[in-house]
């Protein structure tokens, strides 16, 4: 006789279309469907009707790797991506334990600081920007009122002022590390700080030499999905400077959007698409292995 | 952390300068969110924020942009919840060959980003007669977030005690009944959770519905920034109202956020430790 176990727990076709039905359809048409399409118009000239393509082979990949404004977006979405990641390590890292370790207002300043990330990116970008308008933007009229008109600058117009606008912004982001390493520093066990603090270890080496270390797992999460996030955050950009002046703050999302939506061919603007998707996967495929590792460790 | 913990900062100098530099911190992350506030008065004071309430601007009601997110919201959180929680049962109480292979085959879908699959879900919509309405935002909306809700389910689903199901399955139990008798009122934490998440995430969308909805009573809030900007954001008077509206199309998401906190730091972090 087989084992009662694992005979209920065996797939038959029905439970399997009731169970994994509905998640093989929604993945079926908008995933495995939109990589082969992708695949598919990547190689085609091709236009938004959809019709008539012509096979171009890899010209499209040729065109793509050649336009250095594809290939500023690709540096800028890296750049901009260890920008998030170090302030992450740095300024999260102190903001989670400083506020863990404070006692008045912590639900307050926690908030303060998780909010921005969990906004619509849409509205926390647009803010930005009309504060940093040109003529009665609040910044440069605050400038004004304290004195220092000299100081008030065309912000979003000047590539490096619009640069370190769009830096900012991916830093005023950080919330999310600093809820992961919040939930983390809860479980941490007090007795290995306890006895460091007995042997007489001061602050500075406690965070640099117990508390960091400690949390090596969580500093791995924030790293791959603050890249990823880099990767998706089409509207810090889209809305703060537009991907301008003349594409010096571009990154792979609005190269790719506006060839999507305003680009007569299709067929480029999938070839930027699946580029870009290729990075990420293998970026996430990374990350999966990684995770596995440590879980069999 | 246990709040025993002094030791952290155990000298009055230390303690004071680290309180200091995280107001000061604090101070600038808040700077951005009082000058919104604060600009909305210019001009005109509270008459801003009310006109932007009662007025439509470019057409766009924005009273009724609350609705269509909400709308958009509770779908796509009712798709990702029910259709997670299904495939989360089966790859926790299923045993079959490849089982692993394809739950990682979803979860690398994760890393996907939104703008280099709009070619095709352009294309896709359009042939659905899925454009201009909700739904069709919310689909694919639910596409992008369902690899973190298997993720989440499973994750949850492991910790279950696994006799009490295999207990009702040797009864003769199908597994449709041990889903939704014992299943789903076990693991109402994560559900909440994921739908708590889910909602959130569907309220800062910006792009799905700017694709897919080209009608003005259907603009979202996340959306309707766009044409707010381009009607009031030119002006010198109207920047007190465009800061008004930027800050009143915050609420709806300031609200989920709010009450939603502890479910979505849950999700968030149960999430994240066992990718």
């Amino acid at each position: 006789m087989p084992n009662p176990k694992s005979i209920i727990h065996r797939l038959r076709p029905r439970e399997a279309a009731l169970f994994f039905g509905p998640l093989a359809l929604v993945f079926a048409v908008y995933y495995f469907f939109s990589t082969g399409f992708l695949l598919y118009a990547s190689v085609q000239r091709i236009s938004m009707a959809l019709v008539n393509g012509r096979w171009v082979g890899l010209q499209n990949f040729k065109l793509l790797l050649g336009d250095p404004r594809f290939l500023t977006a690709f540096v800028n979405n890296i750049v901009f991506a260890c920008v998030s990641v170090a302030a992450a390590l740095t300024v999260g890292f102190f903001i989670a334990v400083t506020l863990s370790a404070t006692y008045r207002a912590k639900t307050l300043l926690y908030m303060v600081f998780l909010l921005p990330a969990l906004m619509p990116l849409s509205l926390v970008a647009s803010v930005f920007r009309t504060m940093l308008e040109t003529r009665f933007g609040a910044v440069n009229l605050f400038l004004n009122d304290v004195g220092l008109g000299w100081m008030a600058q065309s912000w979003l117009i000047d590539p490096t002022f619009a640069y370190g606008v769009v830096i900012i912004l991916f830093v005023y982001i950080i919330g999310l590390p600093i809820l992961y390493y919040t939930a983390n520093l809860s479980t941490i066990n007090t007795s290995l700080i306890e006895s460091a603090v007995i042997d007489g270890a001061g602050t500075w080496r406690l965070f640099v030499e117990i508390l960091f270390p400690i949390m090596k797992g969580t500093h791995r999460t924030i790293i791959v999905s603050t890249l990823l996030t880099s990767f998706r955050a089409f509207d810090i950009v889209f809305f703060s400077t537009g991907g301008g002046p003349s594409g010096a703050t571009e990154i792979t999302g609005t190269y790719v959007y506006n060839f999507s939506t305003t680009g007569t061919n299709v067929g480029y603007g999938s070839a930027a698409a699946v580029a870009t998707l290729l990075v990420t996967l293998v970026l996430s495929g990374l990350h999966m292995r990684f995770a596995r590792k440590d879980e069999q460790r | 952390m246990n709040p025993s913990h002094d030791f952290l900062y155990r000298r009055r100098h230390e303690r004071f300068a680290m309180t200091a530099f995280l107001v000061v911190l604090a101070a600038l992350w808040a700077i951005p969110l009082i000058a919104a506030v604060a600009r909305g008065f210019a001009f005109n004071g509270v008459q801003n924020f009310i006109d932007v309430l009662t007025q439509n601007i470019g057409g766009v009601s924005l009273l009724r942009t609350y609705l269509n997110s909400f709308v958009i919201a509770i779908i796509h959180a009712l798709v990702v919840v029910s259709v997670s929680a299904l495939a989360g049962y089966g790859f926790t109480f299923f045993e079959f060959r490849g089982k692993e292979a394809l739950y990682h085959l979803v979860l690398i879908f994760m890393a996907v980003p939104l703008t280099s699959i709009l070619i095709p879900l352009f294309f896709i919509t359009r042939e659905a007669n899925l454009r201009d309405t909700l739904v069709g935002v919310a689909l694919p909306e639910a596409a992008m977030t369902l690899p973190f809700g298997v993720l989440l389910v499973r994750n949850y689903a492991e910790s279950l005690p696994r006799t009490l199901i295999e207990a009702a399955l040797i009864d003769g139990a199908s597994h449709r009944r041990v889903f939704l008798d014992i299943f789903v009122p076990l693991s109402r934490p994560a559900l909440i959770n994921l739908g708590a998440l889910s909602i959130m995430w569907s309220l800062q969308d910006f792009l799905l519905p700017s694709l897919f909805l080209t009608d003005v009573t259907q603009t979202t809030a996340a959306q309707a920034v766009l044409r707010f900007k381009e009607v009031l954001g030119a002006t010198p008077t109207g920047i007190g109202r465009y800061n008004a509206s930027l800050v009143l199309l915050a609420v709806p998401a300031l609200l989920v956020v709010l009450f939603g906190l502890r479910f979505i730091t849950q999700g968030l972090t149960a999430g994240s430790v066992k990718e």
